[in-house]
């Protein structure tokens, strides 16, 4: 019998993997490790580091370090909250050994949504994509201040419900929502004269 | 319900772009080795377990009333002590995998929850067999059948497999 057809729920795949299941692990895997990565990548700007978030989460998932209760929500969810975690506690480990740079603009006007400090090595402001149009909101996405990226990752991005990013960002629907507002005004704004540009319509 | 508001079309080139990214493969073989370690594949009455039995109950169908019937008795042939438990055979659970056969002769929890439990291999004439149903010919009539028992730490027989019984 096939324990592990892409109609499979969550909850059997997990069950089989605690029975031993090696498929079922690897389906689970496959099934949630892009959205994962994609997540973690955005957030903290490394590919090597959203690498390293992406494994450690399912790690714990296999070790029972971070346990999954279904009848709390969905997989998919817990990733994401354990995936934000732990880029947290990285980005806490980083402020506790790094002395952080003097800003020529630490704030830009009246705005905490920006924050212009590069979280990684070679971080966000390291070409990842290609395409130029994304290379741009991406980057504007990482000058964002690390709650108001999250809450704009996970709605823009990942199109979870104001409930479901509540939920993994551990705050109320109504900050979540201002959030999302205050973090769109700041990419907007951020991104506002490059979107006039003429090398935009060629983009 | 939370009225949300739609998705904005700025992100719509980054979630292109996006969409083609995924971990490095290095990731995957390095979680599947870990799951390696973490869960060593289970030896057969562990299989028996919660879970693989009601599937693999399900695939015996027809054949188990029959094969149940067919080992409870070849086990009483060599363990009086089943001889003596007339629950035996209600609570035997039988199961097929390629050439083998497995009887669980406790529940699947009692055997999960088994602290220490022992193989101990034998063998089955097969004349002995050949009343159930067993196919016997002049040519296997002298041969034996592979048997492994599972023993608990009391000596309890918890289940056993019957190996080249086809």
């Amino acid at each position: 019998m096939n324990t592990t057809s892409a109609t499979t729920p969550d909850a059997d795949l997990l069950r089989a993997m605690r029975n031993g299941a090696a498929d079922a692990f690897s389906a689970l895997y496959r099934r949630h490790q892009g959205p994962l990565y994609r997540f973690a990548l955005l957030r903290c700007g490394s590919e090597a580091t959203a690498a390293d978030v992406v494994q450690e989460a399912f790690m714990g998932l296999l070790t029972e370090r971070f346990r999954f209760d279904p009848l709390r929500g969905e997989l998919a969810a817990f990733l994401f909250g354990v995936a934000r975690n732990l880029i947290l506690k990285l980005e806490e480990g980083r402020q506790r050994h790094v002395a952080l740079p003097v800003l020529g603009v630490a704030q830009e006007d009246d705005d905490d949504a920006e924050l212009d400090l590069p979280l990684d090595e070679g971080g966000p402001l390291a070409r990842l994509l290609d395409n130029e149009a994304a290379e741009q909101v991406r980057r504007a996405l990482a000058h964002l201040a690390p709650h108001y990226r999250d809450v704009v990752i996970l709605y823009e991005m990942h199109e979870l419900s104001y409930a479901e990013i509540a939920d993994i960002c551990q705050v109320d629907i109504g900050t979540v929502r201002s959030r999302l507002s205050r973090g769109r005004a700041a990419l907007a704004k951020r991104l506002a004269g490059w979107r006039t540009a003429p090398h935009l319509a060629q983009a | 319900m939370d009225k949300q508001e739609p998705p904005d079309p700025l992100f719509d080139a980054l979630r292109g772009e996006m969409a083609k990214l995924n971990a490095p493969r290095g990731v995957e073989k390095e979680l599947m080795q870990a799951f390696a370690r973490q869960l060593p594949p289970r030896r057969w009455y562990q299989k028996l377990a919660p879970g693989w039995a009601l599937q693999r109950w399900a695939l015996a169908g027809g054949l188990s009333t029959a094969v149940t019937a067919l080992t409870v008795f070849s086990l009483m042939l060599h363990n009086p002590r089943l001889a003596v438990d007339p629950d035996a055979r209600s609570r035997a659970l039988v199961t097929r995998d390629g050439g083998g056969l497995f009887i669980a002769l406790e529940s699947p929890e009692r055997i999960e929850q088994e602290p220490a439990p022992r193989v101990v291999e034998t063998e089955v004439s097969r004349s002995s067999l050949a009343p159930l149903g067993v196919p016997l010919t002049p040519e296997n009539a002298g041969d034996t059948v592979k048997a492994e028992m599972l023993l608990g730490a009391d000596g309890q027989p918890l289940a056993v497999r019957l190996t080249s019984i086809d």
